[in-house]
């Protein structure tokens, strides 16, 4: 029953969801056609003739299918209207828009077809007719009803950016039809006739002229200048038609400044401004005026994004990237030019020519603009898809970003501006930070790559410029080259080094947990623990932002996994037990959505969270972090269990774990493991009856141990680590049925050395987990039985009832008069302690529990009853860890105190599910 | 032997003069080569005024009558500073010097101030021309003129930087001069300046800390007090902070003075968690005895480390301290770290076994059966211990210290009485105020 309930919410919300998506998609019609103009501007960068017939063959059946399907449509929505089905008619609406995008990228063509615009004039009619007849729209179902309401909804927004061919359509229809056909047989003849000026596609072609323009040589420039502009008259102000070498800064500056205006307009061609800023960056008279004109060039890229979920088109992001570099070539060139956001620089500044002595100031934001293109690079990678060569490609992209944000840190801390340089630095730090050795060895293997094969490429890049004879020649005076460190904790070192000189919080902070991140990758726990806990992160995190929060996760995972590799089960145990007690791993290291079942998203929600989704190679696996997280409880929780096996409710330290093994005993039969966890349990059922070998052997078939570097000695560690926990769980389990128990049976029945087997036993002596003392000459265990006589016995029942009627009194008087409450809590808290005293030996059963255990405690978690004493002791121990140690010892390492920090662990997956769910 | 030497942690952590002293142990023992030891003495003179010694230094090392130009160059050159200093102190010196003027000196500083000005001209260049002279004269190796100096300058300065540094100033000098009282004193006037002042950053704090904690290591292990002392300071919180980040060499002391220290338990058995996770970042035979012992319960290792420790114990400049008893030299600190190991070692042992075979256990403790035999003796007359020995198997047997039923049973409801007793107060109570109302 469940699950229908749930299936029919998961389609109401897909309903809503589409509704949106159809919005973005109308809303960004005019975008989509622009980069349909820019893909077809790519091609032609790429061949400069696209006549060739055979290519042009292909094309056309593809857009010939396109057509049909598109006609199919609008057939069966005729259908549709003749029997006033509103439900079928909305969802072919919906239909023809998509395929409306995909008739416009095959036919590369910027016009929406008439069979669209026909089809949308006849919705609108029959829209008009039945909202007309009132007594027809009452006998409709509610369903339909609510269609038709839907519908005139969204025709009206979607009709609202064809109004004009609309409106030309209904003026006469039959040319238009005719056009159609036209269109259909050959597209030049529709661009010779152009009788429509729907600027997009002048933005087209005026494209396409630009690109013809470069290709053209020098002596042909005059006559290309004279052809575009015969084309877009409307577009290029007459000026520009006179010899190149009398346009002045003031046209250019006119120009500018129009162009610029129209930003943002209706009507404006996004993908048109580009290219007319490019053009004006060739004609810019100085230096700082090409500068301004490339900042609005960038910008002006930056629009050509559709909306928010949508990452920008690669090959607009590259040209982004060059522009940002040649940017810096003119600063360097010029280090007169100051880059400023701040002041609202003197309207003819720019005028000030090369050879001007006192500083230029121009607007732009070098910092905000890098971090725009990072965020388009993630971006990016988060929407393509990770199991294609797309995302391989586009992940070779990265060094290219690399180089560009070494530049801009290089000039920011050039000029001094050290904060923004930190700002810089963190963009690099978080592309660094999650990259194990091999692969960042692998990336500079690219960088130096992808160098020799962009040299020629530059060469031609260089003759291009030259071609175009731009006014001001920018030699590349920045270094298209990365230049990395061997190491990654290099350059991790010198990166966060100057983070943590000059960074704001947000940005050390950010800084620091990449640092945890790394150090943990490379197994060093105890420096990223130390971090951790100097820095005083997991107080503030839960008021840091989500991403912060979301990398704070990814963090901890990786300490815990760390913990793991190095053998420090209980650490990793702590450090990850908290990431699974909610069940929502994915959603907290934002790899994948989780699906909630006690809670719906809204889509906004939803959008929200896939919009912080990590891009595929960063992820942690998901697999191999369940294991660890599941054999770290297991180890520590079998012999605990054995421990406690009377009073099973006392002391519980992995409630995952519990559950687990109680869903999985409940079972009837026990088929062979699977999953990860059904490994798991397997190998517990083994570990419980002390058989270390059968549960190692289970484990070990896990196949998630290939992911491991140091695979071997992990495996080592681990059965060593098995082996004790079930000489322990051996111990617990069967102390009552020996009397004494040989040291050399337990050798031979645990493999492990003399030394070992004393040395843990004797841990469990001191520990008075085992009441059982060592006889030296005959190298025995003797148990002591402590069996009370019958009356004694008795003597215990009768106090211990006695005990609970006192209490049950004494709440019977809290109860009536409310005024007993404060002694009674703290009366429960000693009985607690004691309790936690002696089954447990409290924080000395495992002494280096007590950072974990701090953790714990500062959790919130201290509900656990018999958790009262460990907890105080972590507590305290964590305080003297790091409370004024953090301070000092942190900024000792990193140069400048980080004061003030503090925060609460599991606090911040609270407030990060409070964030996503609103 | 020489891995366990701290001198290179230590010494970047303390003053110039400082270091003669462990330069000294260092030489006497021979850890290293003397001409080392030689070359570095002259290193750490070339930055004080000490030409003189410098000068010696360099003939014994090369064995010439010849002193480099340099050498005499800068002996002419602190003479004549001398002399400068000297003067400008000079009218502050004088009324110092003179008992009667002294007198006339109050507790208030601004009053003193106030008088030196107006009836003896002495303005605040001739006070601050005082801290210079007292600088120069420690730089000298006259500690003693230093330190009076560096006293009397405190009383008259108003500067708080510039106070504290006299105080460093003049503890070193204390301790240079083996004024242990007066040091421990200087020390903790120190101590609650670093603790109360509110320093310009934490880091700085830390950094005083872990000064003052190096330092204090020649008063402590010199001081007959010191060894509880070092564990009343080392053991705070901030202080114990300051040596898990940036110090922990420090440990090693602490541990010394732990495992010296019998009736420190409680603080004991945090400070073995502190050596558990501290491992990583330090070690050294102490602490890795204290590790075998009470974490890894490792006793044949402990046995082991016992013995490196003796070493270790010998080499250190604090640890190996020498007291000459007629003709032979002991080191008092090493006997007693062995007998109080020992004692860890079979408490630790005596608490898991039932019956121990004594053979095997003077073995663990490096005992011969005599002596052993006595000393268990000793032991369970002395009611530490509750045992017995068994002569015939050669065996000690414990008591087994079973929790009385009876003694549980009366614990168990000992608290019921009084709780019952309150329920009844409160009861009453709240009758009585029910119709009062």
């Amino acid at each position: 029953m469940a699950s229908k309930f749930w299936t029919q919410g998961g389609s109401d919300t897909e309903e809503e969801e589409t509704d949106i998506e159809d919005e973005i998609e109308n809303g960004g019609a005019g975008e989509t056609t622009a980069a349909a103009a820019g893909s077809r501007y790519l091609q032609t960068n790429a061949s400069d003739s696209d006549d060739s017939d055979g290519q042009k063959r292909v094309v056309r059946s593809a857009k010939d299918k396109r057509f049909e399907e598109m006609a199919s449509t609008v057939d069966q929505m005729k259908n549709a209207m003749k029997i006033n089905d509103w439900v079928s008619l909305q969802e072919s609406f919906d239909k023809i828009n998509k395929q409306l995008e995909k008739v416009m990228r095959v036919t590369e063509s910027d016009r929406v077809p008439n069979l669209y615009i026909k089809c949308l004039v006849m919705l609108e009619d029959f829209l008009a007719e039945a909202l007309a007849n009132k007594e027809a729209k009452k006998k409709m179902s509610s369903s339909n009803h609510k269609a038709l309401n839907a519908m005139k909804q969204k025709l009206k927004k979607n009709n609202k950016q064809y109004e004009e061919l609309i409106n030309k359509y209904r003026e006469n229809p039959e040319s238009e039809e005719e056009k159609f056909e036209d269109e259909d047989e050959d597209e030049d003849e529709d661009e010779s006739g152009s009788e429509l000026e729907d600027p997009s596609q002048i933005a087209a072609e005026s494209s396409d002229e630009d690109d013809e323009g470069e290709d053209v040589d020098d002596d042909d420039a005059d006559g290309a200048w004279e052809k575009k502009l015969s084309k877009k008259e409307k577009l290029m102000d007459r000026e520009f038609k006179k010899d190149p070498s009398e346009i002045t800064w003031d046209t250019v500056n006119k120009k500018f400044k129009e162009v610029v205006a129209a930003r943002g307009r209706k009507g404006t061609g996004k993908f048109e401004q580009v290219e007319q800023l490019t053009f004006l960056t060739k004609v810019a008279k100085t230096p700082a005026q090409k500068l301004e004109i490339l900042f609005s060039v960038i910008s002006a890229q930056f629009d050509v994004n559709p909306g928010l979920s949508g990452h920008m088109p690669i090959n607009v992001w590259k040209k982004c990237v060059q522009n940002m570099l040649v940017i810096l070539d003119i600063l360097v060139q010029y280090p007169n030019i100051v880059v400023d956001d701040m002041v609202e620089p003197d309207e003819n500044e720019t005028q000030k020519g090369a050879d001007y002595d006192g500083t230029i100031r121009v607007w732009g934001n070098l910092v905000a603009f890098l971090e725009r293109i990072d965020n388009e690079f993630f971006k990016s990678l988060q929407c393509i898809d990770p199991h294609t060569r797309e995302y391989v490609e586009r992940l070779r992209d990265e060094p290219l970003f690399l180089v560009l944000a070494q530049n801009v840190q290089e000039y920011l801390e050039r000029i001094g501006d050290l904060k923004s340089a930190a700002k810089v630095a963190l963009r690099r730090v978080e592309l660094v930070y999650y990259k194990p050795q091999e692969v960042y060895d692998a990336m500079r293997q690219l960088a130096v790559l992808s160098e020799d094969g962009e040299k020629d490429g530059d060469e031609t890049k260089v003759e291009e410029t030259r071609g175009t004879s731009a006014f001001v020649v920018t030699p590349e005076l920045v270094s298209r080259k990365l230049t990395f460190p061997e190491n990654s904790r290099a350059l991790m070192d010198i990166l966060v080094t100057l983070i943590y000189k000059s960074g704001d919080e947000r940005t050390k902070a950010r800084a620091m947990l990449c640092d945890i991140y790394h150090h943990a990758l490379f197994d060093e726990f105890s420096i990223a623990r130390d971090l951790l806990l100097m820095s005083h992160l997991q107080d503030t995190i839960q008021h840091m932002d989500v991403s912060t929060q979301i990398l704070f996760n990814r963090a901890m995972a990786q300490v815990g996994l760390c913990a793991f590799r190095v053998g420090l089960i209980a650490e990793g145990h702590g450090c990850l037990s908290e990431l699974y007690s909610g069940g929502r791993v994915k959603e907290l290291l934002a790899q994948g959505v989780s699906q909630s079942r006690y809670h719906e998203k809204t889509p906004e929600q939803e959008r929200l969270e896939r919009r912080r989704q990590m891009p595929y190679h960063m992820h942690i696996n998901l697999e191999l972090l369940e294991a660890v997280h599941l054999i770290c409880a297991m180890l520590l929780e079998v012999p605990n269990m054995a421990a406690n096996s009377l009073d099973a409710k006392r002391k519980v330290i992995s409630k995952t774990f519990r559950r687990l093994l109680e869903v999985s005993e409940r079972q009837p039969f026990t088929g062979p493991p699977e999953n990860v966890r059904d490994h798991v349990m397997a190998a517990t059922r083994a570990l419980c009856k002390g058989d270390f070998q059968k549960a190692f052997d289970v484990i070990n078939s896990l196949d998630v141990w290939k992911l491991l570097r140091n695979r071997e000695s992990v495996l080592e560690m681990l059965k060593a680590k098995i082996k004790e926990e079930a000489l322990r769980t051996y111990l617990f389990t069967y102390c009552s049925s020996y009397d004494t128990l040989g040291l050399d049976q337990l050798t031979k029945m645990f493999d492990l050395s003399d030394a070992q087997i004393h040395s843990i036993v004797s841990k469990m002596l001191v520990n008075e987990e085992l009441h059982a003392s060592w006889d030296q000459p005959t190298r025995c265990i003797i148990f002591h039985d402590v069996e009370y006589s019958r009356l004694q016995a008795l003597a215990f029942q009768l106090t211990e009832k006695l005990s609970i009627l006192a209490e049950s009194n004494e709440r019977a008087v809290e109860a009536r008069f409310g005024g007993g409450g404060l002694d009674l809590p703290l009366r429960r808290r000693d009985n607690q302690e004691y309790a936690a005293g002696t089954s447990g030996g409290g924080g000395g059963r495992w002494p280096d529990l007590s950072y974990n255990q701090g953790r714990q405690g500062s959790s919130g978690r201290a509900a656990y009853t018999g958790g009262g004493r460990p907890l105080a002791l972590g507590q305290a121990s964590r305080d003297r860890s790091s409370q004024s140690r953090g301070t000092g010892g942190y900024s000792g390492r990193a140069g400048s105190g980080m004061r003030g920090y503090q925060m609460d662990a599991s606090a911040r997956m609270v407030s990060l599910s409070r964030g996503v769910r609103g | 032997m020489a891995t366990y030497d701290l001198t290179p942690r230590i010494g970047p952590n303390l003053d110039r003069h400082l270091v003669f002293p462990l330069l000294e142990f260092l030489q006497e023992r021979q850890l290293y080569p003397d001409e080392q030891i030689l070359k570095a003495k002259i290193e750490l003179l070339n930055k004080t005024n000490m030409v003189d010694y410098a000068m010696d230094i360099h003939k014994s090392l090369y064995h010439t009558d010849d002193v480099p130009q340099d050498m005499v160059e800068r002996r002419v050159e602190v003479v004549a500073r001398l002399k400068a200093l000297e003067d400008a102190a000079a009218p502050l010196v004088t009324f110092l010097q003179n008992p009667n003027a002294v007198q006339e000196l109050r507790a208030d500083k601004q009053y003193n101030l106030q008088m030196l000005n107006d009836r003896y001209q002495i303005g605040p260049d001739q006070i601050e021309a005082l801290y210079q002279y007292a600088k120069f004269q420690f730089e000298c190796g006259n500690y003693s003129g230093a330190a009076d100096y560096l006293y009397q300058y405190r009383a008259l300065c108003t500067n708080s930087e510039r106070s504290l540094s006299a105080l460093w100033g003049k503890l070193a000098a204390e301790i240079l001069m083996q004024n242990w009282d007066i040091a421990l004193e200087e020390l903790n006037r120190l101590k609650e300046i670093i603790d109360s002042k509110s320093f310009s950053s934490p880091l700085n704090q830390v950094q005083s800390r872990i000064w003052l904690m190096h330092w204090s290591l020649f008063i402590f292990f010199n001081h007959d007090n010191g060894r509880t002392q070092i564990i009343d300071l080392f053991n705070q919180d901030k202080y114990l902070n300051a040596i898990q980040t940036s110090a922990p060499h420090l440990l090693r002391y602490l541990a010394t003075a732990f495992i010296v220290n019998k009736r420190r338990r409680p603080q004991f058995k945090e400070f073995i968690k502190v050596i558990q996770q501290d491992q990583c970042s330090y070690k050294d035979p102490i602490t890795e005895f204290l590790a075998c012992v009470y974490v890894n319960y490792e006793f044949d290792g402990a046995q082991k480390k016992m013995k490196e420790c003796e070493e270790v114990i010998l080499n250190d400049p604090f640890l190996g301290k020498r007291v000459e008893e007629g003709n032979f030299s002991t080191v008092p600190l090493k006997d007693e770290f062995l007998e109080n190991a020992r004692l860890f070692i079979f408490e630790t042992y005596c608490r898991i076994h039932q019956r121990i075979d004594m053979g095997v256990l003077f073995e663990k403790l490096n005992l011969n059966y005599e002596e052993g035999e006595r000393w268990i003796v000793n032991l369970i007359r002395n009611s530490k211990l509750d045992a017995k020995i068994d002569s015939k198997t050669g065996t000690v047997i414990m008591e087994p210290n079973q929790p009385n039923v009876y003694e549980q049973l009366i614990d168990h409801t000992k608290a019921l009485q009084g709780r019952t007793y309150k329920l009844v107060g409160q009861l009453l109570e709240h009758a009585q105020a029910q119709p009062a109302r």
